[in-house]
């Protein structure tokens, strides 16, 4: 498969320097030498068990009905007006059709939800956009902070943004009382399509601004100098030499956004109402009815979807690197400019004005609910932090305690970066070659994001939870050391999406020149290439923390019947009936937990990083 | 042909002062230990009764059900039956198991041919019931147990859901609207009256897809409305402006927060708003055309326990005087039989409609997954 390239390579020097230093030293040399290809087979392994295996079971029924081979379900669901609107007929062959079905319903439930995953990507990219320019750009207190906790609205439960945004937005919520006080007149934001673009603008942003900072903290200012030194106006030097530099972050930005919010669900049933279900609310209520045949069948064709964006995103990144750069980013301003000018005032007001967007779309919902946490039907109260305490103290086993849930998180979370990271830099280097085959092993390494939550979940459910029988043996996976698995598999495509395209850039000279003085693959890896592109490293074990404290799917399912139970998991079993309290006040623990945990992961990632 | 069921079943009203209970509307908190300690002396003789012929039981019983049934933060049922089962059984541990997936966790291990490890499920209604016969087939996932069960006789007759007598009822819920008084002159008593220009934009229901209660409500409206014409009624409900949204807990919540005056929810919706200290004027229960709908749950025994008889016993608990009125108080549900010594905060603050509708397993059979597709198809797709 892919390790070809670069393991075959690493073996042919090994050898010669085997024979050289033959000893004592031989199984660490043999491990160093070996560590890439073992590294990659260990990824693979873990794939196999933890995604392809469930995830292939539960596509097999699209095809597989009552024991028998049947493209029938397939069919139905292609050529069904309601799923594909006027593609429809066109899948069938009835081309006369297409106009009296484009009239009734155009888009069908897919093309409707690639429309509102398209908005979404455009709200995304607009607001992370800005966000990566002053973090990237500008010096100020507090900034390496604020940075670390962009990545903080990625991993919060969706039901607590749900309620962040219920209360914020809504028709008596802080923002209309805002619009009040200002003399404008109240809006009526929730249950529409605005709702659903905002909330996964919320989610998907910071994704955005996460991996742009990243790349523009590894431009090569020197490349910009020497533009303008040759007689270019800023704005053809940022278009020529630094936009080119930048771009391949931010359409990973995008494509991730469109591949989550095409297969959003938890906030289009809370923020949405049904008129403006997606494909995966639809898959998911099929799993609910256990109509496995046609959630089958919606989920291959969501993941056909992502996989060929994937695909396609990857042929572009590959024409881009390669160009060969060091990093050598340029020095940041300061917010107070040292020489006022026109320009730089109206800049200042630019930053101004985003920072206030963003106290509206990121700070008022996550304050709203913390807010809510301490507010009962009288006022003020603690009552639901006492409910906390009590249950940690009081709390039966069978109950969900939050201390519990508390420590789970950070060693899963822990575990997961561990695992992740490994795996997530092997992936790309053993990409990072181009050619065709490595792309495609590239789609395939990306598949884990590229598949339903409700899929991902219920193959794990059947595969795992249940067990397979191996000679006579059922053979089942639960608890912790699955629950990390499946977090690594999660969180590692992140890893290789920040790492793969920097990777991609570094200037193969140096990388050559470690190796001719006798570097091994890895050594030359851990030494030149991976401290180049540190920011980016960096970026990979935030999300792969993030991914791991906020997953809820296989958390749930692998902790059945245990208590291996994660924060966000604990948050949703505390919605009480009739009451948000304690699943509010949990929220804000889970929130507290985690955004001290960014600003370490990042403060121990940057030491490395400088 | 109008698919109506009315349920007969004892009035719960004359029900009053039967236990002589102080009931746990007095402080807004709910005071479950001094209540069963003050009852225990009424039903001493039931309950020494059951100790002595169910003396030799022992082991553990492993019980699965719905997560918020043990571990909800308001109150649950699950950790006093726990302990009064154990009180009444020194030699049996309960265990409750509460997987994610719910009934459909089990249907799945049984379609596959893996090891069930529960004796009873708690928390069914007659959906999971078609939904098993449909995918099992053959194979058996629950056993009929009525006829082993004493206190069975006093389970209400409407309530019994299921033909082949596997699923016990052990409360009930109605479903109803809940709405703010000051929002309306007058609110609508009827489902015609929901489509009146005066209630533009003012309900919020859930999606019946993944929701039991909306589930429960387009169910009422099938039965109200008729089979071949509720679709046309669920477009200009949709037209005059009904909002859909997924799950009771989202519709409650934007309800809470004032985004509509009424939502669809449960008729006991009060009991629990008084506890809270909350302002009854914006939790009134309306029934449409003096009926409400009745989702009844039950339990039912695992076909392939090895322990049917500790299985049983603690199902004739679950339908024991004591168990009922502490699974309807804690549950916030109606008691599903005949002699719950109810307190006087439920007497008071939980109402019943008039005319109780319901449809049968036999009714809903082969028409259920129709309904509920013919809707969603109709509502969904951003159209």
């Amino acid at each position: 498969m892919t390790r070809d390239g670069a393991g075959g390579d690493a073996t042919s020097r090994g050898d010669a320097q085997a024979r050289r230093a033959p000893g004592q030293r031989v199984p660490t040399r043999w491990l160093e030498r070996h560590a890439l290809a073992v590294l990659g087979a260990a990824t693979a392994a873990v794939l196999l068990v933890v995604f392809y295996y469930p995830v292939l079971t539960v596509f097999a029924d699209a095809v597989r009905v009552g024991g028998a081979w049947t493209l029938d379900v397939v069919a139905d669901v292609l050529t069904d007006p309601f799923y594909f609107g006027a593609l429809a007929p066109v899948f069938a062959g009835e081309f006369g059709q297409v106009g009296a079905v484009a009239a009734e319903s155009p888009l069908g439930l897919v093309g409707f939800t690639a429309y509102q995953a398209l908005l979404s990507t455009v709200a995304s990219v607009a607001l992370g956009l800005p966000g990566a320019y002053v973090l990237s750009r500008y010096e100020f207190p507090g900034r390496r902070t604020l940075r670390s906790l962009t990545i903080l609205p990625f991993v919060l439960p969706s039901i607590m943004v749900a309620i962040g945004f219920v209360a914020f937005f809504g028709t008596n919520g802080p923002l209309n009382d805002l619009l009040a006080a200002l003399g404008l007149g109240p809006v009526n934001l929730l249950f529409t399509l605005e709702a659903i673009v905002v909330a996964h603008a919320f989610y998907n942003a910071p994704l955005v601004a996460r991996v742009t900072t990243a790349a523009w903290e590894s431009v090569d200012a020197r490349m910009v100098e020497t533009a303008r030194s040759l007689g270019a106006d800023p704005w053809r030097a940022f278009r020529d030499v630094l936009a080119p530099q930048l771009l391949p972050a931010i359409l990973t930005g995008a494509l991730l956004t469109f591949i989550f919010t095409f297969m959003s669900f938890p906030i289009v049933l809370a923020l949405g109402g049904f008129e403006l279900a997606t494909v995966e609310v639809w898959v998911y209520s099929l799993v609910q009815e256990l109509d496995y045949a046609e959630a089958a069948t919606l989920a291959v064709v969501e993941t056909v979807l992502s996989l060929a964006l994937t695909y396609a995103y990857l042929r572009f990144e590959a024409r881009q690197s390669g160009g060969g750069r060091a990093a050598n980013p340029p020095a940041r301003k300061r917010l107070l400019p040292a020489d006022p000018s026109p320009g730089a005032a109206l800049e200042r007001l630019g930053v101004l004005a985003y920072a206030l967007v963003v106290a509206v779309v990121f700070a008022g919902p996550v304050l709203t609910m913390v807010v809510e946490s301490l507010t009962g039907p009288n006022g003020f109260t603690l009552q639901y932090y006492r409910f906390l305490v009590e249950r940690q103290v009081e709390g039966a086993s069978f109950q969900t305690k939050p201390g519990v849930a508390v420590r789970n998180s950070l060693l899963f979370g822990v575990a997961t970066l561990l695992a992740a990271l490994p795996m997530g830099v092997t992936v790309s280097v053993l990409t990072a070659r181009g050619g065709r085959w490595a792309r495609l092993a590239d789609v395939a390494a990306m598949a884990p994001f590229a598949v339903s939550g409700v899929v991902v979940g219920l193959g794990m459910l059947r595969g795992l939870v249940f067990g397979v029988d191996l000679f006579g043996h059922r053979l089942q996976i639960t608890g912790p050391v699955a629950i990390v698995a499946a977090h690594a598999v999660a969180a590692y495509p992140f890893v290789v999406r920040n790492v793969a395209p920097l990777l991609g850039g570094v200037d193969r000279s140096v990388v050559e020149s470690a190796r001719a003085l006798g570097a091994t693959r890895v050594r030359a890896l851990l030494d030149v290439e991976l401290p180049l592109v540190a920011s980016g490293v960096a970026a990979g074990a935030a999300f792969a923390f993030a991914i791991s404290i906020g997953e809820f799917d296989s958390t749930v399912i692998l902790a059945t019947g245990s208590s291996s139970y994660t924060m966000p998991v604990a948050v949703e079993r505390y919605i009480g009936n009739r009451t948000l309290g304690p699943a509010t006040a949990m929220g804000t623990v889970l929130l507290a937990v985690t955004s001290l945990s960014f600003v370490v992961v990042d403060r121990l990632g940057g030491r490395w990083e400088a | 042909m109008r698919r109506r069921t009315v349920l007969k079943h004892g009035a719960t009203a004359t029900l009053v002062g039967l236990a002589g209970c102080t009931g746990a509307g007095d402080g807004g908190q709910e005071t479950t230990t001094t209540e069963s300690t003050t009852t225990e002396s009424t039903t001493t003789g039931e309950t020494t009764a059951e100790t002595t012929t169910r003396a030799g039981l022992s082991g553990t019983l492993r019980v699965a059900t719905y997560g918020s049934f043990v571990d909800a933060p308001s109150s649950s049922p699950g950790p006093w039956l726990k302990e009064e089962f154990e009180k009444r059984h020194p030699d049996v541990t309960l265990e409750w198991q509460t997987p994610e997936n719910e009934v459909n966790y089990f249907i799945q291990r049984a379609a596959q041919g893996v090891d069930i490890e529960a004796d009873v499920y708690v928390g069914l209604n007659v959906d999971h019931l078609i939904r098993i016969d449909e995918q099992l087939g053959e194979t058996r996932l629950f056993e009929p147990t009525a006829d082993a069960l004493s206190h069975y006789g006093h389970v209400k007759e409407g309530l019994k859901f299921d033909p082949q007598n596997r699923a016990i009822p052990y409360d009930t819920g109605y479903i109803s609207l809940v709405y703010d008084e000051s929002a309306f002159e007058a609110p609508p008593t009827t489902f015609q009256d929901l489509l009146k220009d005066r209630y533009q934009g003012d309900l919020i229901v859930q999606n019946a897809k993944t929701a039991a209660t909306g589930r429960a409500f387009l169910l009422w409206t099938v039965n109200t409305v008729g089979e071949d014409k509720y679709l046309d009624y669920w477009s200009k409900l949709k037209d005059n402006g009904v909002k859909i949204l997924g799950s009771w807990d989202d519709a409650y919540t934007a309800y809470g927060n004032g985004e509509a005056p009424m939502v669809v929810s449960y008729s006991t919706d009060q009991v629990y708003a008084h506890r809270q200290d909350q302002d009854l004027t914006r939790h009134q229960v309306g029934f449409l055309n003096n009926q409400g709908y009745a989702n009844p749950e039950g339990m039912a025994k695992f076909a392939s326990t090895d322990q049917p008889e500790l299985a049983e016993a603690f199902m004739d608990f679950m339908l024991s005087k004591q168990a009922q009125k502490q699974i309807a108080q804690l549950n916030v549900q109606f008691p599903a039989t005949d002699w719950a010594p109810l307190g006087e905060e439920f007497q008071k603050y939980a109402k019943e409609p008039e005319e109780p509708v319901t449809f049968t397993y036999e009714e809903l059979q082969g028409n259920l997954d129709d309904w509920v597709d013919s809707w969603a198809r109709q509502i969904a797709g951003g159209r």
